[in-house]
């Protein structure tokens, strides 16, 4: 995947005109498509060789056909280096969630124990009896040996009994793949082999789909895609960075924790803000109504029990009466006992009654807040379904038309799926960054003004970046035949996706980091980048050195045709005294 | 009508509990359903049981062996996931015995004993005259 330099070299704003005149950068697929397209795992030497091939990648997209592959690859690896029958190293293989580095490990650390723990006897307990007729130990019947089986222990049961005790344990579940003998004080362990010649059709086919989805369930490093009716799964290199990943089913999702993709925000404060999110749902009005902020700390309390006596939750633990709001140890004789509360009367009485008021303003204030970043997180997350869709058309039927329309090559219209694909990605991004922002603590002032600085950058730039593919577009979608300004348009919307997607990840990267630059965030906010955030998607190792940014950035300047803007690294020509993009000065 | 057609498994059982009663157990089939014994554990001497009889109700159900039999309320490891076909009625009851031999209060089954407990001294002589009954006419 050398080429993706070059493709990201295509990119900058300096190189767009030989990215579009020019036929190397954009010939090649992986350049042309690296950026929105998932990781291609059909490639030649996958199953030889795809330790080194994952290598490369952080994740691997897999069909039923892939998974089946996968496993019997495994499950040959194991048996061949261990000596083992395949339905053993099967056995092995679960019992250590498939993972072939932690089965040789164990395996040749201590082989009896391994053997002990999952149930593979070497020899068996008692000798298979070679009476001509003996009793099954379930059903009590007699029977030519012929018709009892034994696992590798050798207890025999009639053939019928283990039809029966297979199937029982089937149809329990996906448990039927640590099956026993079962002689209660026997381990040896019950193996694919069992089940073939002696349970019924229909188990047989449970049992092999069980089988088959262990190795995505009982798999450390893989999961199903979450998305609904999708049947493809996932393959995972932990430890690689960042977790979001694109199904081939196009659902992007958090690999970690498979909500929705929400790079950069960490996994719990999605969690948190999904919580926060469902519970709020409910209504606004139900918080007035059934809760009150806690007179200490402030979080609303809901009051869920018929007495007065409030405590606050962890860690505030607030005792508190629910009628005045007042400490519930003030609560003695003197407002008439526990239990018989006449506190909200006698202030009342007193003309203190404005305390309702002020706890009706901070239930409002606390709502207000929530409102405001729930009010933008979602909008962004609707706008990101709205550009989805737009995306799909212009790729089904809009792409074609403007290139009759405007007599260009569809290949020539490139850059206007690229941003599409930008603004889906970019709604993504946002729409998370107003989670990030509401659990932002309120007193980290510096790091709070940083923060809402580059997101209001990063969301100028992004709706500059839609408008102009929504409404600009439709002007030449519109029009009777080929305008002469098109090729500017060209360059005007492909120079915002540029610029969009600098910003983005200026602000990707700065959350990601926790916003520790906040010092020196003059500087972060003008570094150029010539990595697309959308490539930081889906390939491994990237986007974490900003050593060859600092490169591009210097490159952007020394072209003499052009000068880059320090705020948004617009490439603007020499006349200009002002940014086209942001109407900065020089 | 519920004992036509009753497993080999299960006419066996029933007639070596029978014959062959297990010490301080006893277990009978209910006339109308074979399916359904009435049980006795004779508390173990030196337990603080002893003296004392645990009754409870046995129901072997459509499944069994393949299923555990049902035993109420009672909470052992054998009746659920630990279950194997090739555990018997016989089994289940020495298990039983033997938890109360060595009672662990946080054991749910202890509950369970403590309720169905009678210590109350006339229901003991009730219980025991009961026993030697069922032993003089199983034999
Ligand atoms: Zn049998
Ligand atoms: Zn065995
Ligand atoms: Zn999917
Ligand atoms: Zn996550
Ligand atoms: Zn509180
Ligand atoms: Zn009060
Ligand atoms: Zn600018």
């Amino acid at each position: 995947m050398d080429s993706e330099d070059d493709m990201h070299d295509a990119n900058d704003v300096e190189s767009l005109e030989d990215f579009y005149s020019g036929d190397t950068a954009i010939d090649s697929d992986d350049a042309a498509d690296g950026d929105y397209e998932f990781i291609d795992n059909d490639s030649e030497d996958e199953y030889d060789d795809f330790t080194s091939h994952r290598n490369q990648q952080n994740y691997t997209i897999l069909s039923e056909a892939d998974i089946r592959q996968w496993q019997e690859n495994d499950i040959l690896k194991i048996s061949t280096v261990l000596s083992i029958s395949k339905v053993e190293a099967g056995i092995l293989l679960r019992h250590y969630n498939w993972s072939v580095s932690k089965v040789h490990d164990e395996w040749f650390a201590d082989e009896e124990k391994v053997r002990n723990t999952v149930g593979l006897l070497e020899r068996p307990v008692i000798e298979f009896p070679n009476a001509r007729e003996m009793t099954c130990g379930i059903c009590f019947e007699d029977f030519p040996s012929a018709m009892m089986s034994a696992v590798a222990c050798g207890h025999p049961f009639c053939n019928s009994c283990w039809a029966g005790y297979l199937g029982t344990s089937i149809n329990d579940g996906p448990g039927c793949l640590t099956l026993r003998c079962p002689d209660p004080s026997c381990a040896a362990a019950v193996g694919q082999d069992m089940i073939n010649t002696l349970a019924r059709e229909e188990d047989r086919e449970k049992y092999a789909r069980y089988f088959l989805r262990s190795y995505i369930e009982d798999n450390r490093k893989a999961k199903w895609c979450p998305a609904p009716g999708c049947d493809y799964a996932v393959d995972f290199v932990v430890g690689s960075g960042n977790y979001d990943v694109t199904c081939r089913c196009s659902h992007g999702f958090c690999w970690s924790c498979t909500e929705e993709a929400h790079r950069p925000v960490d996994c719990g404060t999605v969690c948190k803000w999904i919580m926060k999110n469902s519970a709020e749902s409910e209504n606004m009005n139900w918080i007035l109504a059934n809760s009150k902020p806690c007179p200490k700390c402030k979080r609303p309390i809901e009051k869920n029990q018929g007495c007065m006596h409030i405590t606050c939750t962890p860690p505030c633990k607030f005792e508190f009466c629910w009628l005045c709001l007042g400490a519930w140890s003030d609560h003695g004789e003197r407002t008439g006992g526990f239990y018989a509360c006449n506190r909200y009367e006698t202030a009342k009485q007193e003309g203190v009654y404005d305390e309702s008021e002020k706890r009706r303003e901070m239930a409002k204030n606390s709502l207000e807040r929530y409102t405001h970043y729930y009010e933008r997180w979602a909008s962004n997350q609707s706008s990101r379904q709205k550009a989805l869709q737009d995306l799909q058309l212009m790729q089904s039927v809009h792409l074609e038309k403007l290139s009759d329309i405007q007599c260009q090559p569809e290949s020539q219209l490139k850059f206007i799926i690229e941003a599409w694909s930008q603004i889906v990605e970019c709604r993504r991004v946002l729409k998370w960054t107003y989670a990030y922002g509401y659990y932002l603590p309120e007193h980290e002032h510096a790091k709070r003004r940083f923060f809402e600085y580059m997101q209001g950058e990063a969301e100028a730039g992004l709706e500059r970046l839609h408008q102009c593919a929504e409404k600009e577009l439709q002007v030449y979608l519109n029009a009777e035949g080929p305008s002469k300004e098109f090729n500017e348009f060209r360059t005007k919307l492909a120079g915002l996706t540029s610029v969009t997607r600098n910003y983005f990840e200026n602000l990707v990267r700065a959350l990601e980091n926790g916003l520790a630059d906040v010092d020196s965030h003059g500087a972060c906010s003008r570094t150029t980048s010539s990595k697309s955030l959308g490539g930081s998607r889906s390939k491994s190792g990237r986007g974490r050195g900003t050593s060859s940014k600092s490169g591009s950035s210097s490159r952007n300047i020394d072209d003499s045709s052009h000068w880059s803007c320090e705020h948004c690294t617009f490439a603007n020509v020499r006349s200009a005294t002002i940014c086209q993009m942001c109407h900065n000065r020089r | 009508m519920a004992n036509s057609n009753l497993p080999r498994r299960i006419i066996k059982e029933t007639q070596r509990l029978l014959s062959e009663p297990a010490p301080g157990i006893s277990a009978s089939p209910s006339e109308e359903n074979m399916r359904y014994f009435n049980v006795m554990v004779l508390g173990p001497s030196q337990s603080p049981y002893e003296g004392g009889v645990f009754k409870l109700e046995l129901f072997l159900p459509e499944e069994y062996p393949m299923a555990p039999p049902k035993l109420g309320r009672i909470c052992l490891d054998i009746l659920k996931d630990k279950w194997s076909p090739a555990l018997q009625i016989r089994t289940v009851l020495l298990s039983i015995q033997a938890l109360l031999s060595a009672p662990n209060p946080d054991d749910p089954l202890s509950e369970n004993v403590a309720k169905h407990w009678k210590s109350n001294e006339v229901e003991a002589v009730e219980t025991a005259k009961e026993w030697t009954r069922l032993y003089a006419t199983g034999a």
